[in-house]
């Protein structure tokens, strides 16, 4: 299993180099990669025991592999496959692929690794790579777009890498257990890097911008899965530290609430998917202990979300109301959003019911409010009127738009959908009559505030909190926030 | 003493990130910032002494630790690379936005 482990992990940067010797063959190396990272997560999530790595003596790279990463790396082979079949006949040249090939092989990296600098080689990989992506289109906007993620995500890494070194002062060790022994400032220094690559709680308001002006394939792969390689190190660690532990569940209903509190008003598909994204990375950290099953259901939803927002003929959802969308788009959405919202029979249902019942009782009441803002959030994609349902005039106008949907589109959502439905064999013990009654019981009130009274209402949020400046500097106050909660 | 001075240029470089208008300053602060960060791994490693860890026929020298320094160079070389790709980033912007200036780009490109 070792050196399988390590042939894993270096096949993605092997051959995404080779994508850029043998350009003919990109897409077939990148789905190889994907394929690859799919059969290893399964073999992984079979196998009952962890696996730790030393690499190097003793103060190489340290690599912790179990059941936990084996949800996550699934997500991202999945994740990564539906993107790369979705821009199968888009035309994407050999570097687009290289970029993700790099970016799938870091990202897998964080899931594995259990020391605090091979963690910050991997998220700057990642920036790096995601960078790329962002500005693929080369525009003006691309460009600031990427500019300013890899600002921010830079800034934070230098607070993490001055945590890091306190942390060896303190342990002569960087690994994640030294934690436990090192100064509230490290503990301070070290979560700030995190819960900003993460995109978590006020920290995570530059998500929005970038995840709504990306492409629709980038942003998928941003939402689904770059965002979880920040939040990942966090469940680690709450696992391992118990002191920890409250520290980040705190945070991730702060960050629930926050995403939703934004999500609601939001007017815009894409922007109210990157909103919700920040609110569901607060459920995958409420409760630790079994995020790896949440992150996978809403990597996969959320992915399907973006690539469909990014085929709708309007962003704007007023428009959409009055243009309706394909019947078939429409299905689309609608599996995804309920599988967010937790309807039963998609898998989405099955993570929210084991997260809830992994929560304290301080989170309960939150996290059950949130669920309903939730449900009303994606309420705004299920009420979205489709053309099998209201035969607009405008049919000979979507029967163009219908044509340019690729057939790339509907493999990859077929796979994403499919994961969706197919993971529900995995908890299947959680479908029993109270849990069902429950879930509906928050869905439907969802949707009842919505269709009675938010639907006709707007409500602009200012966007002063997502300029620049605000974002780093909130990072100062993040960092003195971070500090007290660890001396308390 | 030196470990003051040490979190007094990261500070002025993350007030720089923050007060600068221009977007090349930022992008100097910011390097700034990862000097002091650099100079902070520098700091710890000559906690046990000063000599540089190679091996030599001297006897019984306090050596520096070398790994703080090892994991450092990486985070310079990477440091080094990010500030690369956002320079030219910037020199794309500079077409249409001769000034640089940070607020100006960001009202232009914010939907």
């Amino acid at each position: 299993m070792t050196n399988i482990t390590i042939a894993w992990l270096v096949l993605p940067f092997l051959l995404g180099f080779s994508i850029y010797l043998i350009p003919k063959l990109d897409r077939i190396f990148a789905l190889g990669i994907a394929l690859a990272s799919g059969v290893y997560a399964i073999q992984l999530f079979l196998e009952s025991s962890s696996l730790n790595l030393q690499l190097l003596d003793n103060f190489g790279v340290s690599l912790t592999i179990d059941r936990l990463s084996s949800f996550f790396i699934l997500t991202n082979a999945l994740v990564t496959a539906a993107i790369i079949i979705y821009c199968w006949q888009t035309g994407k040249k050999a570097f687009f692929y290289m970029q993700i090939a790099m970016l799938h092989g870091s990202v897998n990296a964080t899931f594995i690794c259990a020391d605090f600098i091979s963690l910050y080689v991997a998220l700057e990989v990642i920036s790096i790579a995601a960078f790329l992506l962002i500005t693929y289109p080369r525009t003006d906007r691309s460009i600031w777009v990427g500019l300013r993620y890899l600002f921010i995500s830079n800034v934070a890494m230098l607070f993490y890498l001055v945590g890091a070194v306190l942390v060896y002062k303190a342990n002569n060790s960087f690994g994640y257990q030294g934690l436990l022994g090192s100064p509230p400032e490290a503990i301070a220094l070290i979560f700030l890097g995190l819960l900003a690559k993460g995109g978590i709680f006020v920290s995570g308001l530059w998500l929005p911008l970038t995840h709504s002006e990306s492409q629709s394939q980038v942003s998928a792969m941003l939402s689904g899965i770059v965002v979880k390689a920040g939040v990942f190190p966090l469940v680690r660690c709450a696992l391992i530290l118990e002191e920890i532990d409250p520290i980040v569940r705190f945070f991730g209903v702060a960050s629930a609430v926050l995403g939703v509190g934004y999500a609601i008003w939001e007017q815009d598909t894409k922007r109210t998917l990157a909103f919700s994204t920040i609110s569901q990375l607060g459920f995958i950290i409420a409760a630790p202990a079994v995020g790896g099953f949440y992150a996978l259901t809403h990597g996969l939803a959320k992915s399907a979300l973006f690539l469909t927002a990014g085929i709708l003929p309007s962003r704007n959802f007023q428009e959409l109301q009055k243009q309706g969308i394909d019947a078939k788009v429409w299905l689309v959405l609608t599996i995804a959003s309920l599988s967010i919202s937790g309807f039963p029979l998609v898998s989405g249902f099955e993570a929210k019911i084991i997260t809830t019942k992994n929560l304290l009782p301080w989170q309960t009441l939150v996290m059950d409010i949130t669920a309903i803002g939730t449900a009303i959030t994606y309420a705004k994609f299920v009420f979205l009127p489709s053309n099998l349902l209201t035969k607009n005039a405008k049919e000979v106008v979507k029967k163009d738009e219908k044509t340019k949907i690729q057939s790339g589109f509907w493999w990859a959502v077929t796979i994403l959908i499919g994961g969706l439905i197919g993971a529900n064999v995995l908890y299947y013990e959680v479908y029993t009559i109270p849990n069902i009654v429950k879930q509906l019981i928050t869905i439907f009130i969802g949707w009842t505030i919505y269709l009675l009274i938010l639907r006709k209402l707007i409500l602009k949020l200012p966007r002063v909190a997502e300029k620049f400046d605000h974002l780093i500097g909130v990072m100062s106050l993040m960092l003195i926030l971070v500090f007290w909660m660890v001396r308390i | 003493m030196l470990e003051a001075c040490v979190f007094a240029t990261v500070l002025c470089g993350f007030l720089g990130i923050i007060l600068k208008h221009n977007l090349v300053m930022k992008i100097i602060s910011m390097d700034v910032m990862s000097t002091g960060v650099i100079a902070y791994y520098i700091l710890i490693a000559s906690r046990s002494g000063l000599f540089t860890p190679i091996v030599d026929n001297k006897e019984n020298v306090a050596y520096a630790d070398p790994v703080p320094q090892a994991v450092i160079l990486t985070a310079i070389v990477i440091g080094f690379s990010i500030q690369a790709l956002m320079l030219v980033g910037v020199m794309k912007l500079a077409k249409n936005n001769p000034t640089l200036e940070a607020s100006a780009i960001e009202e232009n490109n914010t939907p």
